[in-house]
């Protein structure tokens, strides 16, 4: 059950990723769109219109129907932000929030390939601890922050321990996975070309689990951004979501929403930048995922 | 070359094993082709995965050269249907062929000789950058065959590699087939379930008995010169004889399978 849902994941986010010459070809030809939809710069135009229409839509609301205290208007909430990027105290929380992120994702991230690996190839290994994976892994790195205040306190520590948390389990199931799937008939081709059971191992099973790994982790960086605001709103002097729980406090809704639009930025900025270097350095072992 | 001696296997299943192969006798003489046709679930793919070193037979011995198989060795190379999941996806047509050269630990030196002469062979040395996904069925098959050339095996067996192919480059890739063995002589161990196909290839047809307990129950000498014509009546008749033959054993595993 959990494997086939790991699977299915894999699939849509893995072909959301694909390149734009596949994801064309699938497109529906609409016939009197066909021009604007081939047309150079058409994703671009249409995020830019998406935006300027939300903006638009949230200023009129907040100027016109909501109280504006509640729900501060784009322009007010800009006003708001200069300063506060000028001065450098956005930088200063978004570079201790994301090393946090980092920190705890790259550690999480390894931690869990090394064990899927091993637990998708030693069955013994895999059937001992599954069943306590399987109930660990509902324990949400929010819910580990009171735990994780006692044991680490309120410094960087416990930040980059629920960080791990969040992104061990998901990494971890994903590789597993991916262990599994790999075809039995390319490891027994390669056993025929000569390679002996380590190179079979490093050669065939782990480059055949990659798209699932790079998946899992994928997932896990959009968890880590999710669950870094929790702990640093519950247990933290800096970062977005100290600025968040500050801004709450003193009931500055400008600043709350100048936070609140930087998660948004963040988060885009880093699957983006997740996506590229995916691109550049594993693209060989992606690609043939949207093909077989 | 080959030797199947009283050879049983069977394979632990509920309610009660399942007996696949039970005394079966074969000899692979060198450098001949012999197609093992049946039935679908007569345990042709079983006794090849014995031949390969896969998996061992539960009772009588399989060998090699006079050597028990005791696993895969480096002189028989297997071949599968499914060149899509074989293959290496993240490696090229190139570095596929590499492969066993670099984990046989050939001196580099001998690489590119090696990989051009193989890539030639099958005709796909003007794809050499390509990845398998940008090849078509036909050819990742034949760059299955390069990449199992290059390690020189003695043996190859083949488990109905061509049966996924189109029926024209089926025929394309049975030429090719004939012509790398008419050259390299290899012993080859063909499984397929197509009568024409066996016929085309093969010195020799061992015909399977349906399972479970499945042997081999006839072995037909195709002394035929290729290529062989279905419509010339000679083969005309022995296709005929073959499918006669094969009958009631079709049926009696549509049955079992139906059940």
């Amino acid at each position: 059950m959990r494997s086939l849902v790991a699977e299915r994941m894999s699939v849509a986010e893995i072909s959301k990723g694909k390149p734009a010459a596949v994801a064309g070809r699938r497109r529906p030809s609409l016939a009197p769109l066909r021009g604007f939809a081939t047309a150079p710069g058409r994703g671009f135009l249409l995020t830019a219109g998406s935006i300027a229409i939300a903006f638009l839509s949230w200023q009129v609301l907040s100027t016109f129907i909501f109280n504006p205290f509640l729900i501060p208007p784009p322009l007010e909430v800009i006003r708001t932000a200069i300063p506060m990027i000028l001065s450098g105290e956005i930088l200063a929380d978004v570079s201790i929030s994301m090393s946090r992120v980092l920190v705890g994702f790259t550690v999480g991230s390894l931690a869990a390939i090394v064990f899927g690996v091993l637990l998708g190839r030693l069955q013994l290994l895999h059937d001992l601890l599954d069943p306590i994976i399987e109930l660990m892994r509902y324990l949400s790195p929010t819910a580990m922050i009171p735990i994780a205040v006692i044991w680490f306190g309120i410094g960087e520590l416990s930040k980059y321990f629920l960080i791990f948390w969040g992104t061990f389990f998901i990494v971890l199931v994903n590789t597993i996975a991916g262990v599994w799937r790999a075809p039995i008939a390319r490891q027994r081709a390669a056993e025929c070309l000569g390679a002996n059971q380590v190179q079979i191992f490093v050669l065939v099973i782990i480059p055949s689990a990659a798209p699932y790994i790079v998946t899992g982790m994928r997932v896990a960086m959009a968890s880590s951004f999710m669950s870094i605001i929790p702990a640093e709103i519950l247990a933290a002097d800096s970062g977005i979501g100290y600025l968040l729980q500050k801004s709450s406090m003193l009931l500055q809704t400008n600043r709350i929403f100048v936070a609140l639009l930087t998660i948004c930025l963040l988060g885009f900025v880093f699957d983006r930048i997740f996506r590229l270097l995916v691109a550049r350095t594993l693209a060989r072992f992606m690609s043939f995922v949207a093909v077989t | 070359m080959l030797q199947l001696d009283k050879v049983r296997k069977v394979f632990p299943a509920a309610p009660e094993p399942y007996v696949a192969l039970d005394g079966v006798d074969l000899e692979v003489a060198d450098g001949e082709i012999l197609c093992l046709l049946g039935p679908s679930g007569c345990g042709k793919s079983t006794l090849l995965n014995m031949l390969a070193g896969f998996e061992r037979p539960s009772a009588g011995s399989v060998s090699c050269g006079g050597a028990p198989i005791r696993g895969a060795g480096r002189d028989r190379v297997m071949f599968f249907q499914d060149a899509g999941s074989a293959l290496f996806p993240w490696l090229n047509v190139e570095e596929n062929v590499r492969f066993g050269l670099r984990v046989r630990k050939v001196p580099k030196a001998q690489w590119a000789g090696i990989i051009d002469n193989y890539l030639r062979m099958v005709d796909l040395d003007r794809h050499r950058n390509k990845f398998p996904a940008q090849l078509s069925g036909g050819m990742r098959q034949r760059l299955q065959i390069a990449r199992a050339l290059a390690v020189e095996p003695v043996v190859l067996l083949m488990d109905e590699p061509f049966a996924a192919l189109d029926a024209l480059t089926r025929r394309r890739m049975h030429a090719v087939l004939l012509e790398i063995w008419q050259r390299t002589r290899k012993t080859i161990v063909f499984v397929t379930h197509d009568i024409a196909e066996a016929i085309t290839l093969g010195d020799r047809i061992g015909i399977m008995s349906a399972g479970p307990c499945s042997i081999i129950s006839k072995i037909i000498d195709l002394d035929l010169p290729r290529p062989r014509d279905l419509a010339d009546s000679a083969v005309a008749r022995i296709f005929n004889d073959i499918e006669r033959l094969l009958a009631p054993d079709i049926a009696r595993s549509e049955e079992r399978a139906a059940q």
